[in-house]
């Protein structure tokens, strides 16, 4: 069988247009060097066979292939080390969040740099104390001591509040920023990606560029919640007769994973979505789900989510990310925590808040009761200022009693029979240097024994502690999140010395290229206008 | 592995971020004279130094308790002192008033003269140091010291003479005390444990005793005589007075009954004298646990540098050393980075 006499230009034309899309390509990748998220692209070569022609004789065909066919433009990109980096971005951002959040408590409640904190009070407080007994029937001191107390009351207050602000701004953060900004956009995002991608991959097209977003949006949702990436194979049949031929597309699931109880949640199915909710009482936030699809099994590549998950509370299944962040920080009580009805026990600023309200109950009924002065009436020195039963961090204020007369505080229990005696400052000061104080929880559980001041320094020294902790988390969290970073990069990044080597070496492929194009065009010519001109 | 340029950027920029964080540190570390700033930097530390400022805190209290505790005892002891004088004049004008043959005119004349002594000795006895008694124990406001119906002294309000060993009991253990750092501590029924104070009064008991003795005359009778001086020189007087002659001889003059209370007088004068020993050394305890704090002081003051404050050479040294590496670094970058291929295609 001959040869078509032009078939030979389309080899060399097809290999100008490969030439030329490498050189477009490596163009592309140097002009995206500086792209975020941007994944290096490559010419995908096939040589033309020019076999599979079948014919009753065997004809011995000795023919040159075809050319070169561009298959395609395809991105390089490790999907292992994708699934990596996002599980090590979920606990950066999840210690990161935590880190912040704690260094604001510490703000609050940290002295060691001002030398004016709540401690400090304490002493003066002592120092107060002192002075009267030296002199206790001295009107003037008591009023001294009443203002130490009350300086002692209004920065318990002010701590108070400042850790109830400080949740207040965690709360707005998880639902403004992180949720409803942040997750509930990127969610619907990978949805309207999915569908996009859906409809070039039916077309044939390889949309590299909307797989680098749809990776980025990928990576940030990482960061905000624990998410699984899981991939499956859609075989859509063409339309026409020939069995067993269309094309195989892939389709995207992000769900939820709780490695804990292995649940999968679903995120984000192809054009499907799923948006979250912050709930929050004023005491505890939790997070639900607005249900627009759920994992229930009928597509068998994925994963099924059990039917006992309540879609209105879903706050146990995040264990990773901002959300979880947040979440410890706004509803960790500590060693506070109802264990058995499952309380968040991460020391987060209910703890502190628990925390600061026993101090308070304590100092004010040690005091209180010691004002009595070893009678039976009650001589409140503290009382709560909003008129509430109990006493708390916020609520605790010098006695109306007391603010009426200084002299209110008992200086004798008057067994001596005289009125100058200092035995019960005495029993104040004794009381302020105790380390046989038992400080109880609200509920009556001892959480605590020592002096005043032991309680608040190590109270101080536990957030301390924690956030140490966290910041070494955080460290080394950030170290492999780095290196992974760095892996992604080195498989995937733009290296401009190797773009430029290949930009040379295309050019010299169109050199060529366009030199054998020459090479047939003399020939041709050749043949037409110089062949077959004997005697003429 | 495939080194990309945004990896090259992405290390050097975290390089340099790393030494500015570290230049930093070390910049604040100068200027403010501390190891850290946060209590989280460094945890032990900052428990430590927190007790610290606590402690020094208290010793500071302590040492000003010692002072007005030894303001006090020199009150005192001056008023002891004084009252020592008085009963040593005192004592010259009985021993003229017994010793000489007197008449009457001659012994009312002495009489009178030991009465206005006594007198002084009452007002000795209340005296107050910038409005607070000296004397009373925890009464502080009133005076300690008065007279009752009949001339006999009375502390407190209860008249020593008859006073019960309860009572007296009572007054002798009510001082006042403060806290000189020795952990006060009170027993089970709430009473104060007084070796965990320290006890700057003296109870007025502890200068006129109560009760009543008996003392024996030459001729074997005996008579009672309180054992406070006032009373016993309200006696004395009182005998002193007497005429020479009477119709009753228990309203005579009796050289002997006066020459007795005289005893009674030597004995219990005697006493205020173990008061003032007692305020001697009592003073130099306090001494003692002054200096003692001082050093204790001191010392807390030396853990507290060591603890939260940094050594100003080391410091700058390592700063200036960080603030090198830095400037390195940075000048490192712009070789690094700004070569490629491109530069020598043609």
């Amino acid at each position: 069988m001959a040869i078509p006499t032009f078939s030979s230009f389309q080899t060399a034309y097809r290999a100008l247009q490969a030439s030329q899309t490498n050189i477009d390509t490596a163009g592309h990748n140097i002009a995206n060097i500086d792209t975020e998220g941007y994944t290096r692209q490559r010419v995908d070569l096939n040589s033309i066979s020019n076999s599979g022609f079948v014919q009753k004789y065997s004809l011995g065909l000795k023919q040159a292939g075809s050319g070169v066919d561009v298959g395609g433009i395809n991105q390089i990109r490790d999907p292992f080390l994708d699934a990596r980096y996002r599980n090590e971005n979920t606990e950066t951002q999840k210690y990161d969040t935590m880190l912040k959040g704690l260094s604001d408590l510490e703000n609050i409640m940290d002295e060691i740099e001002t030398s004016s904190g709540l401690q400090n009070e304490l002493t003066n407080f002592l120092n107060q104390l002192q002075n009267l007994s030296k002199t206790p029937t001295n009107a003037d001191i008591t009023l001294v001591v009443r203002t130490a107390a009350q300086q002692i009351s209004q920065m318990i207050n002010s701590e108070s509040n400042l850790l109830s602000q400080a949740k207040e701004q965690q709360v707005f953060d998880l639902k403004k920023v992180v949720v409803e900004t942040d997750f509930n956009s990127i969610v619907k995002g990978i949805a309207d990606l999915n569908s996009q991608i859906r409809r070039e991959q039916l077309y044939g097209n390889t949309p590299n560029e909307l797989y680098d977003k749809r990776n980025m949006m990928l990576d940030e949702l990482s960061g905000i919640a624990n998410i699984k990436v899981s991939t499956s194979p859609e075989f859509i049949p063409s339309d026409s007769e020939v069995e067993g031929s269309g094309i195989v597309i892939e389709n995207l699931t992000v769900s939820l994973y709780d490695a804990n109880t292995s649940t999968y949640i679903g995120l984000v199915r192809n054009d499907s979505f799923n948006t979250l909710k912050v709930n929050y009482d004023g005491d505890k936030a939790s997070i639900s789900m607005n249900k627009g699809f759920t994992l229930d099994g009928t597509d068998t590549s994925l994963e099924k989510t059990p039917d006992n998950v309540d879609y209105s509370d879903i706050t146990k299944y995040i264990t990773g990310g901002k959300i979880k962040g947040h979440l410890d920080l706004i509803n960790g009580n500590g060693t506070y925590a109802d264990i058995t009805n499952n309380e968040n026990s991460f020391k987060g600023v209910p703890y502190y808040i628990n925390a600061l309200d026993t101090f308070a109950r304590e100092f004010a009924g040690t005091f209180n009761e010691l004002n009595k002065g070893g009678g039976a009436t009650e001589k409140p020195l503290f009382a709560p200022s909003d008129g509430s039963s109990e006493i708390t961090a916020s609520n605790l204020a010098v006695s109306d009693e007391w603010m009426n007369d200084p002299t209110y505080i008992t200086t004798t229990d008057g067994t001596s029979g005289q009125t100058g005696g200092a035995d019960n400052i005495l029993r104040m000061i004794s009381a302020m240097n105790s380390k046989n104080n038992i400080f109880e929880s609200k509920s009556g559980t001892s959480m605590f024994k020592g002096s005043f001041n032991e309680y608040l320094t190590g109270m101080v020294g536990e957030l301390a502690l924690d956030v140490e902790l966290m910041t070494n988390y955080s460290k080394t969290s950030d170290t492999v999140l780095n290196n992974l970073f760095n892996a992604r990069e080195s498989v995937s990044g733009v290296l401009l010395n190797e773009e430029g080597v290949n930009l040379m070496a295309f050019q010299k492929s169109y050199n060529a290229a366009s030199r054998y194009f020459t090479t047939l065009d003399e020939a041709l010519d050749k043949l037409i206008n110089g062949t077959g001109l004997v005697g003429r | 592995m495939r080194i990309t340029n945004k990896m090259m950027t992405n290390k050097y920029i975290r390089n340099v971020n790393t030494l500015a964080t570290d230049l930093d540190k070390l910049n604040h570390q100068v200027t403010t004279g501390r190891k850290f700033s946060k209590a989280s930097e460094d945890t032990a530390a900052a428990v430590k130094a927190y007790r610290l400022r606590e402690d020094l805190s208290k010793t500071e209290g302590y040492q000003s308790n010692i002072m007005h505790a030894k303001s006090y005892l020199a009150n005192a002891e001056s008023t002891l002192m004084n009252v020592q004088s008085i009963t040593i004049e005192a004592k010259g004008k009985i021993v003229q008033a017994l010793n000489a043959p007197n008449s009457h005119d001659e012994r009312s004349i002495i009489a009178t003269e030991i009465r206005n002594i006594r007198d002084q000795l009452l007002q000795a006895l209340n005296s107050s140091e910038s409005g607070e008694q000296i004397f009373g124990g925890s009464n502080r406001q009133n005076k300690p010291f008065t007279l009752d119906a009949s001339g006999k002294l009375v502390y407190n309000g209860t008249t020593l003479a008859t006073a019960t060993p309860d009572e007296l009991a009572k007054f002798n253990s009510d001082t006042q005390y403060v806290d000189i750092g020795l952990n006060p501590e009170f027993d089970g029924t709430s009473k104060i444990i007084s070796s965990t104070v320290f006890n700057y009064s003296v109870p007025g008991t502890q200068i006129m005793k109560g009760g009543t003795s008996t003392v024996t005359l030459k001729d074997g009778s005996t008579i009672p005589v309180s054992n406070n001086l006032y009373d016993v020189l309200t006696d004395l007087v009182a005998e002193l007075d007497k005429p020479d002659s009477a119709v009753n001889p228990d309203d005579a003059y009796n050289h002997d009954k006066a020459d007795a209370i005289y005893g009674k007088f030597n004995e219990v004068s005697g006493a205020i004298v173990s008061n003032l020993t007692n305020l001697g050394s009592q003073s130099s305890y306090l001494d003692f646990s002054s200096q003692r704090l001082e050093t204790l002081t001191f010392t807390m003051q030396e853990k507290q540098v060591n603890t939260e404050g940094i050594d100003p050479k080391k410091a700058i040294i390592d700063f200036k050393s960080q603030k090198l590496a830095y400037e390195t670094a940075l000048q490192m970058g712009t070789h690094i980075l700004k070569q490629s291929i491109f530069d020598y295609m043609s």
